[in-house]
């Protein structure tokens, strides 16, 4: 069964590139880019992994991840937060709010983000 | 008296005025920032897709192009990251966080991370131990791993295959000395006037290196004299260049 990774953000040039290379590489991809579409699509199938980016249009990254980490059925499941953003603040936030791993984009390339989801999926 | 006080209030609300003008400078870089990385994750992860071959074969002329734009975007991502460290080091987020820090374990820590680069370009780093054990100094361990990261950075950069680094930290009586020194390029006379100014760099060091920023060593300067220490050089042209500072055994109470 191939693991399920739901990736939200918002620029879709991004969103696609990080989606074909996962695919690629096996994973089942979901990918949506705002925190309604986020919501629905984690009550339709739960994934395996989340990958979020934290400037969305409406409800930001912070706010998904705090709903996603309010819902039991999440409290559990590994939360890749995929941003530009690079703030201490704002590092220190998503931490708090439970992310598993904060990675800055353009710090890294997607088959070093293969290699992180596989590690945090053991 | 009266006419103190007015004044007083008077610079309290030009005070809050600057910080709030620095804050929103600060904003303003961050935002930048955010999306000038936004448009170079693309480009990084489309060249490296091409490398992995995730788009088919490709000639080994195209290989090796790609390869270069690849790493020449991985150059833009970290003059991005030093802009964005530096823009904020100009503002009020540049806070210390003081500790007793292991002088020795830190300098092994920042080698570890150059030993790649050092092998890449065939230049031997050697860290010269003090022969007796170094108690433990107070000072802000990450941000003085800036400075030996920038020092030892120039020392790679501006040396040639088969050069030496040599890197020594001793005891003086008010302070510990770090130096470092190189068998690279050296700096003439006239490039060592302005050598830690902002954005400045010699004409042999953009020879040399064409990508650099020119803020390391003024960053490593202003971080030295936060702590009340001191950092120099002193040159042999065409020989290298040592690098030193100090970090005062009791620092200043203003910290």
């Amino acid at each position: 069964m191939n693991k399920k990774v739901l990736i939200v953000e918002d620029d879709t040039f991004l969103k696609d590139l990080s989606s074909a290379k996962l695919t690629k590489e096996g994973f089942q991809v979901t990918s949506v880019g705002n925190a309604v579409e986020a919501a629905a699509s984690l009550e339709k199938d739960a994934p395996d992994l989340i990958l979020l980016d934290l400037v969305l249009p409406g409800t930001d990254g912070f706010g998904v991840l705090q709903k996603i980490r309010e819902n039991p059925k999440f409290t559990k499941t590994p939360v890749i937060v995929f941003s530009n953003l690079s703030d201490d603040s704002d590092v220190e936030k998503a931490t708090t709010l439970g992310a598993s791993l904060y990675m800055i984009k353009s710090n890294f390339t997607l088959d070093e983000l293969v290699s992180k989801i596989k590690t945090l999926l053991g | 008296m009266d006419k103190s006080a007015k004044e007083i209030a008077a610079l309290k609300k030009e005070n809050e005025e600057l910080k709030k003008l620095i804050a929103f400078r600060s904003d303003l870089i961050s935002l930048s920032a955010h999306h000038m990385r936004t448009s170079l994750s693309a480009v990084r992860w489309i060249l490296k897709m091409l490398i992995d071959k995730d788009f088919g074969e490709l000639t080994k002329e195209q290989d090796g192009m790609i390869g270069r734009a690849f790493e020449s975007s991985g150059r833009m991502v970290e003059q991005i990251n030093e802009m964005l460290a530096l823009g904020h080091k100009d503002t009020s987020n540049f806070e210390y966080k003081f500790e007793k820090t292991d002088i020795i374990s830190l300098i092994d820590s920042v080698l570890f991370d150059f030993t790649g680069e050092s092998f890449k370009n065939g230049i031997e780093i050697i860290f010269l131990k003090p022969d007796t054990e170094l108690p433990k100094f107070v000072f802000d361990r990450e941000k003085i791993r800036v400075v030996l990261q920038n020092l030892v950075e120039n020392a790679i950069r501006y040396s040639n295959k088969g050069d030496k680094v040599f890197i020594s930290v001793a005891k003086k009586e008010k302070a510990f000395e770090v130096s470092v020194r190189d068998t690279g390029i050296g700096i003439t006379e006239e490039g060592g006037k302005s050598v830690f100014e902002k954005f400045y760099r010699t004409k042999e060091a953009i020879e040399k290196e064409p990508h650099g920023t020119g803020v390391g060593l003024y960053t490593s300067k202003r971080i030295v004299e936060d702590h009340g220490g001191k950092i120099w050089f002193e040159n042999m042209e065409g020989h290298g260049t040592t690098f030193s500072f100090t970090i005062p055994l009791s620092l200043p109470e203003m910290l």
